[in-house]
């Protein structure tokens, strides 16, 4: 990894770091970054087996309840700090992706039937959660109100969180850097175009999607963590099917893959923008408007300009590159 | 607890029967065109408001619906196959998956904004009480909605073995090139599996209205069962379809029984998954 990689990260981060305080801390709008931080770095967890293995997996809401209740359920009967709590939840999220991910590689599933496997997962998870009464069941449970501590990560507000998250975020776009300049980024990007192919050429398929499965159950056990601190209590409706199909459509419109790095927090920043400025205005004649955008949303991006919407952005950013040194050039 | 297991394995039995009539359509459409349509459960939901509305307005019973509804539903496979499914026909599977994710949540939310999210079941229908054997009761429109669905599945099994067009689908479902070559319109063919898988839907649709209420939300279990059963028949054929809801009926009773009724979908799907490792191909698969 050079410098050179790191540099975009660095400007996102800094300019994201300041948006708090452009909107003057007003809780709203700092939730509603909130929000988009989350479901931007979820995005770029699942660019790692979406975009650069080419796999459509729908169980990030698996990960994400398990992270949350492996964090809170620590925290409420022990005592323990998330500190400890959410790489533990992450830890739980990697060892259910294993086994719901090494037999369904093994025996090949691909595409439709690797979608349907992973969905299942979910509403697998959910339902046994609901009935597990000793740790889930069908009743909220509240983490303990330590506010204003930052041992257990528990506060009032939502600006904390907002940093939290940030820093997640900057670490998942590393972690996308990483493996694309390594030797299992190549590896995947070569999985997704011809897997067949691959495997001749002497990839081992099977074990580097799985490891991309794994790093990506991984962060978002951990993010799961992080959703718990900040809704408060658990549920078995963390293990959200609607969570899971968010998470691909923003990855899908975004143009998830190795070059859509930095178009996924963009391509997520738009669309959960829109959608909320649809539901504080329309939604309460019209209840579900912002989720009718996702799927029209979805259903033209795929239908029109299937590689997603990266293309587009460095297009614009290099027509307006091209302007602003045009002009600089005509005054010098 | 004899008298409960027997009680839950006909209701089961009876369900098996109507799940397979809801995955029939899925299957159709999966062994003819080999598209992945994630949108089925929100066409089941979207049909089962139709017969809602339908029956309000006319004041019929919602069971003789299915008679307008099926021709209704016809028409609107058409039309989604011509506005998106022919766009995506043939191109890789993460588009197709992406195209009809899209539809899925348009259509579920659509529902939510025009309907509201409270559940709605039929004012008005004829299928009412039930009949007794002995310790079980069977509910008259449970019975009905069985009995249907085993008449439209042997009237597909007829169609589909008996007329020419059944034959062309079935050959364009063994092999697409070549059906083309022998002069058969893939496209033409295409179309007409979508719409009567469509049409399957209407008819099922009717019938589930008359023991259950609709909600925006009921599609995606209907989807998941649905795909459940045409991963477990396989390209099988109607029987692989009827044989496969009825071990999903009688699984989801045995779990009711012994289990907890709440996690019924929970041992369904892990049933599905354990399905997709072990026999991709299905239960009844021909190949």
């Amino acid at each position: 990894m050079r410098v050179r990689d790191l540099k975009p990260i660095g400007v996102i981060v800094v300019i994201l770091a300041f948006l708090p305080a452009i909107v003057r801390f007003n809780n709203y709008y700092v939730l509603l970054l909130t929000w988009i931080l989350y479901y931007s770095t979820l995005v770029s967890a699942w660019n790692i087996i979406g975009g650069f293995a080419g796999q459509l997996d729908l169980a990030a809401a698996s990960y994400i309840g398990l992270g949350a209740y492996t964090m809170g359920t620590l925290m409420i009967r022990y005592g323990l700090t998330p500190w400890i709590g959410i790489p533990a939840g992450g830890l739980v999220a990697v060892a259910f992706a294993v086994l719901v991910g090494y037999p369904t590689f093994r025996f090949g599933l691909r595409e439709a039937w690797y979608a349907l496997a992973t969905i299942s997962s979910v509403v697998v998870l959910q339902k046994l959660f609901l009935v597990w009464e000793s740790v889930g069941g069908p009743e909220e449970r509240y983490l303990p109100p330590y506010y204003g501590s930052i041992y257990y990560l528990r506060f009032r507000g939502y600006t904390p969180y907002y940093y939290i998250l940030l820093a997640t975020l900057a670490l998942t776009l590393i972690l996308n850097v990483k493996i694309r300049r390594s030797k299992m980024g190549y590896y995947l990007l070569a999985i997704k175009e011809n897997e067949e192919a691959a495997e001749i050429l002497g990839v081992d398929v099977r074990k580097y999607k799985l490891k991309a499965l794994m790093t990506y159950a991984f962060v978002t056990g951990c993010i799961g963590g992080i959703f718990a601190l900040i809704s408060g209590y658990l549920h078995p409706h963390h293990f959200g099917t609607w969570t899971s199909l968010q998470v691909a459509i923003l990855g899908i419109v975004g143009g998830a893959g190795a070059g859509a790095i930095f178009s996924l927090p963009v391509t997520t920043f738009i669309i959960y923008s829109i959608s909320e400025v649809l539901r504080s205005t329309l939604g309460g004649w019209i209840p579900g408007i912002h989720l009718i955008f996702y799927g029209v949303i979805l259903m033209v991006v795929v239908l029109l300009k299937p590689e997603g919407l990266a293309e587009t952005y460095s297009e614009f950013y290099g027509r307006i590159k091209g302007a602003l040194t045009k002009k600089a050039g005509g005054i010098v | 607890m004899l008298e409960l297991l027997l009680q839950n394995l006909v209701n089961g039995i009876l369900m098996g029967c109507v799940y397979a009539l809801v995955a029939l359509g899925l299957a159709l459409q999966f062994g003819v065109m080999d598209i992945i349509n994630f949108a089925h459960g929100e066409f089941v939901m979207i049909a089962m408001y139709l017969v809602y509305w339908i029956s309000l307005y006319l004041v019929i019973p919602g069971s003789v619906t299915s008679l307008i509804v099926a021709p209704i539903f016809f028409v609107f496979g058409l039309v989604v196959y011509k506005l998106v499914i022919d766009r995506i026909v043939g191109t890789y599977p993460l588009a197709q998956i992406a195209a009809t994710i899209g539809l899925m949540v348009l259509l579920r939310n659509l529902a939510l904004a025009a309907w509201r999210a409270q559940p709605r079941g039929l004012k008005y229908e004829v299928l009412r009480g039930s009949i007794s054997l002995g310790p079980v009761v069977v509910p008259i429109s449970r019975l009905t909605a069985a009995g249907v669905s085993i008449a439209t599945m042997l009237a597909l099994h007829w169609f589909l073995t008996k007329t020419r067009i059944g034959l062309a689908l079935r050959a364009t479902s063994d092999d697409m090139q070549a059906a083309a070559l022998l002069g058969i319109n893939v496209r033409k063919m295409f179309a007409v599996a979508f719409g009567l898988g469509c049409a399957i839907i209407g008819i099922a649709a009717a019938f589930i209205m008359t023991f259950q209420q609709v909600n925006p939300e009921a599609g995606l279990t209907w989807g998941l069962i649905s795909w459940i059963i045409v991963v477990m028949a396989g390209l099988g054929g109607v029987s692989g379809v009827l044989f496969s809801g009825l071990i999903l009926g009688v699984v989801e009773a045995l779990e009711i029984t012994f289990w907890d009724p709440r996690a019924s979908l929970a041992v369904m799907y892990s049933l599905f998954i354990l399905i997709l490792w072990v026999r991709p191909r299905g239960l009844f698969g021909r190949r």
